[in-house]
Parts: C-alpha cells; structure tokens; sequence
C-alpha cells in the first residue's frame, strides 16, 4: 500500500514528465476578440484560443444575462464559423448586460477566458451596403457619375429599428488617397469633377447612428467618356482669338514697319558742327577731325580795342558818385572776388600769373591805343607822357570822345581788362582811372592832372600805394572832381602799380587813397589785405550800407556816418558806411550773396 | 401702408403663429425629437469615454450593477420584434417617462461635476451642463409631440430618484458619478430608440427616409 501509492506517485510524475518532453499541456487561455450585432437584433461573439497545448481542445462559451445567476451556454457554435458563438433572437437581450466567458479544455486540464461585458446595442456593425452600381449620366453641364446602392439587406430601417447614414469613395486606379463623400441616409449620390476619359473605383460603406461602421464594398468601376468640358472649349476659343489678334497685330506692325520706326525711334539728329567731317571721324584720325574744329584766328585778336573799349562810358555826374563811393572798390573786391562772379568779363590776361606779355603781345599792333605795362609797370606812365603829345591816347577823352569811350588807364597791371568785369550793357564801371576821370571832366584838368603824373610824383607817392591784396581792384587816385585842383599833390600813379585803396572821402569830395602796401597802413593792413571786400552787415534805412569787419578799429573811418559806426564799434568796428546818393544809385533790393558779400551789379546803375 | 396691405399684413402674421403653433406637422416634431435624442446619447458617450479615460481599477469592482439604476422597474421593450409591436403612444410616454426620470438626477450630476476628482472634470462639467439643455428641450418637444397625437390617457410612469448625494468620499463620489451616467446613456439610447421608430411610423408619406 504505501509502496504501492509511492509507485503510483511516481509514476505520474514520470508520466507527466514524459508528456511535457512529448509537448503537452493543458490549454491555453482564450481570449474573446469581439463580438458583434450587424441589426440589433442578433449578435455573435469570437474568441481566439491560447493554445492547445498540444492535445485535442474543445472551447465553450458561457454567458449570463447582468440580472440573473443563470449561466446560459453558446446556442450556436457553426453558424458564425470557428470559435464562434452566435445569438440569435430568441437569445438576444436588448438594454442587458451579457457576461460572456469562454472556456477551453482538453485532456490535461481547462482554461477560462476573462469574462467580457457586453451590451448589445452598443456593438452594432452593419453588413455592407449592396448592389453597388455607378453610372454616368450626361447633362448639359457635363458628365457626371451617379452612385447608387442599397441597404444592407438584414438591416430594418423601414421600421425605424435602426438609422443607417452611407459613406462612398472614389478614386482612379493610380491614385494613392482615395476621395470621400458623405450621402446621409439617402441611397444615391453624384460625382461630380471626375475626368474624362478614366476609370474610375467605387466604393460605399454604411454605420448604425451609435455604432461602428461596416466594411467597403467591392470595387465598382466606372469610366468616364471622352469630353471636352465647356470650360475647356471656352479657352480654346478665347486662345484662337487672340491668336488671331496677335497675327493681325504683327502684320500690320510689318507693313508699317517705318512708320513705327519713327514714331517709336525717333531720329537722332547728327553733329553739326561746322568744318566737322563726320568722315574723318569714321576714318578714326581724331587729330584730323579735331584741328578742322581750330578756327584760325581764334581769339580774334584784331579789333580788340573796339571790343575792349566797348563798355566804357564815361559820364558827369554819376562818375563823382561812383568813384567817391568806397563801397565801388569794396564792390570791385567784392564783385571781383565773389565766387558766382566767376568769369564774366575776364580773360586770361586777368590772371595774375599770367605773363603780361602774353595779353601784350595780342596787342601790339594793334595801333597807338596800345599801352606797353609790365606786371610792374614803371615806365607806363612815361611811355604815358611822352604819348601824350602823340595824340589821342587811350583812354583820353578824346578818345573817348571820339568812340565815346574812354579806356580806363589803371594803375594795376593788366588794364584793358578791366571790361572783362562788366558784362555787356550791364553796370558802367564803378571806378575809374583818375586820368580817366580827369579827362572827362575838363580837357585841362586832364592834362593838368597828367602833368601831375609825372616820375617824381610818382616816386614820392610810391610808397603811398601797396601791393593789390585785390588783384583786380583799380587803385584809386586821390584827386578832386568838383574842380580839378591842379595844386592836389594828387597821387601820382605809382609806377610799381601798385594797388591803392580808398581810405576815405574827406569832407571836399577827395578821395584818399592809400597804397595797399603802405606800410604806414595800420596794423590791420595785413588784416586789410586779407580782407579788401567787406561783408554787408545791413542796410540802413537811408539805403547805406552797414558793411561789417573783423577787424580793429583802424577800419573804422570817419565818414561822415562815422557816428553810426562808432556806436557801434568793438566788439564790430564796422567800415564806415557807403555813401549813396538816392538818385544815383537804383532803388533795387541789394542782392546779398550766399557769402555774404553783395552783388555790386545789381546796385550799378546801368547805362 | 394702405388698408388693402394692412390687412395682408395681419392675415400674414395670424398665419405664422398658428403654424408656428400647429403648423408643424408630427413628422416634423417627430424629426426633431429624434435629432435632439440622437444628441443626447451622443452626449452621454462622449462623457463616459471621458470618464473612463482615467478610472481607477477598483472602480469598476465597487461599480454597481446596472439592475440598480433607478429606471430599471420601467418595463420596455428589449428586441425588435416586441418594440415594434408597442403602439406610438406607448412608445411616446415610454420615452417621456423615462426623460422625466432623469431630470433630477441630471440637476446632482451636473450639481456634482465639477467637483470631480478628475483631470476631466471641466469637460464633464460643460456637457453635463448641455444635458441637462437638452433634455429639458426634447421633454418641451415631446409634449408637443403628446398634443399631437391626441392619446387619450397620459400614462406617464413615476421613476423617482431619492439620491441626493453621491457619496461621501472622492472615489465613491466618482464611481457613483460614472454608475448614473451609465444609467443614463442605457435609457438615453432606449429614447432614441423609440422615437426613431415613432419617425418612421409616422413619416408614411417619406419612405425614403425610413
């Protein structure tokens, strides 16, 4: 007995080694999958197996209803396939819990599923819908594919039991995405944008309002006829036409080809230029071309005392006005110096580097009026003298007289130049040449005067006059206008032609003048020299202008305004105001320059 | 305005109010009903997928059966064939009866949403809210559907609901939460169901739609 249940003990064990060495075991556990209502009013459930474990295993389903204890087996193993349970009616409860379990057992033991709860209503999936078809339907606006298709027959929407909303999809063959459409409840729907000329799949589906949808339909095909959609013809037509358009509009533009070149290119007028050969342009010689454009005789070096001389009109009264005028010289300066007054009038015999020869050479032969000056000049004035007797000289009255104008004899170097400063017709010269001034006023005043230009006067004056800090200013010779005061020791034109400033105008209308380089000059010459144009600080209301100068008192002269300078010297000592008469000097606004500096041409009076 | 079109004018507004009255034929009310039950357990699904997003395990142990839920004594119709058999005013205070069940317990859910020991609580709370919305609509329109069909009783079924706490603690409070809720999405699917058989008896004249 104990040996005999010791025996049996270990023969189970052997033989269940063996049976595990041959593979064996009790089953697997299963596991329900899903279950599934496609009306509503059946279901079926699937499980799948946990493994046999190697013998012949049989599953069983076994449910209760939520309320109940009693436990109901599968009805139906087949109808649904393997490990399947299907309910039919009869077995199906709406609204109630179903706790399903499944077991599986074979010869070595069971093994039971996790129970599921399942309510009926919630797992509803319909069949498929049926009788899929799709044709094309031709209207006027175009083809069109219209589906149409059936419910799913087990399905009872007629009573209302279950609500079923379709969903189809289309695409062509090579397309990866497929296109979806919603149809609702209804049974049919229209494709619309589809290709010509494709096949095209369908497909429909349908779901339950709380439910989970059902499979796709088989593929339906349909294929699309060969149209050209009215849009299409649209565009083709409009293309033709302006096609059409276009050839009309180039071959009109070919026949009027010239026409269109003129009025599109206009012709580009050729030089002009006279004794300009476009040939030998074309020929490449540039030397050839350029020296046919010299005209010999270029400046027109003839004539120059009639060009020259053109603009000297020597007048009475105003002269006495303008020469008494400091503000002339100022003006000169200014005028000579101002920046926007670049060239009017000047020639090249102006430029102070330039070699008085040259300008004198120009004028050797042309007649007596020639003057021979160096840049220094020293025997001019004798060559003057002895000319005097000669005849008219230039700038004499008579010849002024006899051209009506008179050459301005100056002391500073190149002196016919000085009309290169007026511009034609414009302002008469406000300074003018003693001798100049001499003449004109009385034929013996003028030789008097002349006589008073003799070398020792002129030596002795010599130091009275300085370098031109303004190059182009015309010295001024003290003299007397009113009456030629022949005993006026005058200053005699300095031979070095120098330059010589108006101090002042002394109370007898004379003229003081002052050599620029007088080293008498007050300290403020070289501020002096620096500065020989002033800057216009205002106009009173007499129509004086108030010049302004950085400069020590020295500048401050006693004009006769000198009164209103004074007042208001340091830290502005003030040149002393120009004297202006109101008939003489034009009424016109006093043209103030960017710099500072007036525009002494609009204040000539222009003759 | 001259007495020829003042008097269209009348005539044209008495005309609105009695069809807005009782110009709405039943298949339209009947409609409307069915889209605002559709609504209501759509709502109701959404709430418990959100609740059952974080449930804790022992939740679903302490959970009650389903037989507890406060409608359970309501005898209705659980297949195809004895629902079709019920007759529309039937069906009609079935449906009504079950509606007006859920009123209050609809007011302590909602009253007790938002205090909810759950991330979701917020969303909870908003479509409680629109429950309740809604089924104070569809309880309007069903008594307009009533009127309509001129049934000679009004057999509605008392359903009372005692509950006026959902529990002590946070987890007994969330279980119970999501028990009611189940309740309601089982009775609400029992709603539209009904009525969506009412729609489609009455709509003879739309096959199409049925």
């Amino acid at each position: 007995t104990m040996r005999n249940s010791g025996a049996m003990l270990i023969l189970t064990f052997i033989a269940i080694l063996i049976l595990q060495a041959a593979g064996v075991s009790p089953p697997g556990k299963p596991r329900l999958t899903s279950c599934r209502s496609p009306e509503k009013e059946t279901f079926t459930c699937w499980w799948e197996p946990g493994g046999d474990g190697g013998l012949p295993t049989t599953y069983a389903l076994y449910y209760h209803l939520e309320n109940s204890e009693t436990v109901y087996e599968c009805p139906d193993y087949r109808t649904a396939g393997e490990n399947s349970c299907f309910f039919n009616k009869n077995d199906t409860s709406l609204w109630v819990n179903y706790n399903i379990t499944v077991v599986a057992s074979n010869a070595l033991g069971k093994n039971i599923s996790d129970p599921v709860e399942v309510d009926v209503v919630y797992i509803v999936q319909p069949n498929t819908p049926e009788h899929v078809t799709a044709v094309v339907v031709h209207d006027e606006q175009g083809p069109f594919v219209r589906v149409s298709w059936e419910k799913p027959r087990t399905a009872d929407t007629r009573s209302g039991w279950i609500t079923l909303l379709y969903q189809l999809r289309v695409k062509q063959e090579k397309d990866k995405e497929w296109e979806e459409y919603n149809a609702g409840m209804q049974k049919y729907y229209n494709v619309f944008s589809l290709h010509p000329d494709k096949e095209y799949m369908v497909q429909v589906r349908c779901k339950p309002d709380h439910g989970f949808w059902s499979e796709w339909t088989q593929t339906t095909y349909v294929k699309m006829p060969d149209y050209i959609t009215r849009e299409r013809s649209l565009w083709i037509m409009i293309t033709i036409f302006f096609v059409f358009i276009v050839v009309i509009l180039t071959w009109t533009l070919n026949v009027k080809r010239n026409s269109v070149k003129l009025c599109l290119l206009p012709a580009v007028p050729g030089p002009k230029i006279k004794g300009f050969d476009k040939q030998l342009l074309k020929s490449g010689k540039s030397e050839e071309v350029f020296n046919t454009l010299v005209i010999q005789g270029f400046p027109p070096t003839t004539d120059y005392d009639n060009l020259l001389v053109e603009y000297l009109e020597v007048f009475d009264n105003e002269e006495q006005e303008l020469v008494l005028d400091g503000k002339d010289l100022s003006e000169d300066c200014m005028k000579s110096k101002s920046p926007s007054d670049i060239d009017s009038g000047r020639g090249s015999c102006d430029s102070h580097t330039l070699l008085l020869e040259k300008c004198m050479d120009g004028r050797e032969g042309s007649g007596s009026n020639q003057h021979q000056y160096s840049q220094h000049g020293e025997t001019r004035w004798a060559s003057t003298e002895s000319s005097e007797s000669q005849g008219p000289e230039p700038g004499s009255p008579d010849s002024a007289n006899g051209r009506g104008k008179t050459w301005p004899v100056v002391f500073s170097s190149p002196q016919p130049q000085p009309h290169h400063h007026y511009p034609v017709g414009a302002a008469k010269p406000a300074y003018h040449s003693v001798p100049e001034i001499l003449n004109h006023l009385s034929p013996h005043a003028m030789s008097s005067n002349y006589h008073q230009l003799n070398h020792q006067d002129i030596l002795q004056q010599e130091r009275r006059f300085s370098k031109p800090a303004c190059r182009h200013s015309q010295s001024y010779n003290q003299f007397n206008l009113d009456g030629i005061d022949t005993s006026a020791p005058g200053v005699a034109p300095s031979p070095s032609l120098e330059y010589v400033e108006v101090q002042r105008v002394n109370p007898e209308n004379m003229l003081l003048l002052r050599p620029l380089s007088d080293p008498n000059r007050e300290p403020e010459g070289s501020d002096c020299t620096r500065e020989d144009y002033s800057k216009v600080k205002e106009v009173t209301s007499n129509n004086i202008l108030l010049l302004q100068r950085d400069m020590s008192h020295q500048c401050v002269d006693d004009y006769s305004q000198a009164d209103q300078c004074t007042t208001q010297q340091p830290p502005h000592p003030c040149k002393p105001a120009v004297h202006q008469s109101n008939s003489g000097m034009p009424q016109e606004a006093i043209r103030v320059m960017g710099n500072g500096y007036v525009d002494s041409t609009v204040l000539m009076p222009s003759y | 305005m001259t007495q020829g079109s003042r008097l269209c004018f009348a005539v044209a507004v008495l005309m609105c109010a009695f069809v807005s009255i009782n110009g709405v034929g039943l298949n339209d009310l009947l409609e409307r009903a069915s889209q605002l039950s559709d609504k209501l357990h759509s709502l109701s699904t959404s709430l418990t997928n959100d609740l059952d997003s974080h449930f804790p395990p022992v939740g679903r142990v302490m959970m009650p059966r389903p037989s507890m839920c406060h409608t359970s004594s309501l005898q209705v119709p659980n297949d195809k064939d004895q629902a079709l058999k019920v007759p529309e005013d039937e069906l009609l205070s079935l449906a009504r009866s079950l509606l007006l069940a859920w009123s209050d317990p609809l007011a302590l859910l909602s009253s007790e949403a938002s205090s909810l020991a759950h991330p979701e609580r917020n969303t909870i709370d908003s479509k409680t809210k629109e429950l309740q919305e809604n089924i104070n609509s569809l309880g309007a329109g069903l008594e307009h559907v009533f009127n309509k069909m001129d049934s000679t009783s009004d057999n509605l079924s008392s359903l009372p609901f005692y509950t006026n706490s959902l529990g002590q603690d946070k987890t007994s409070r969330l279980v119970n939460f999501h028990f009611l809720l189940s309740c309601f999405r089982r009775d609400s699917h029992k709603i539209d169901s009904f009525l969506k058989v009412l729609r489609c008896r009455a709509a003879k004249k739309r096959p199409e739609m049925c």
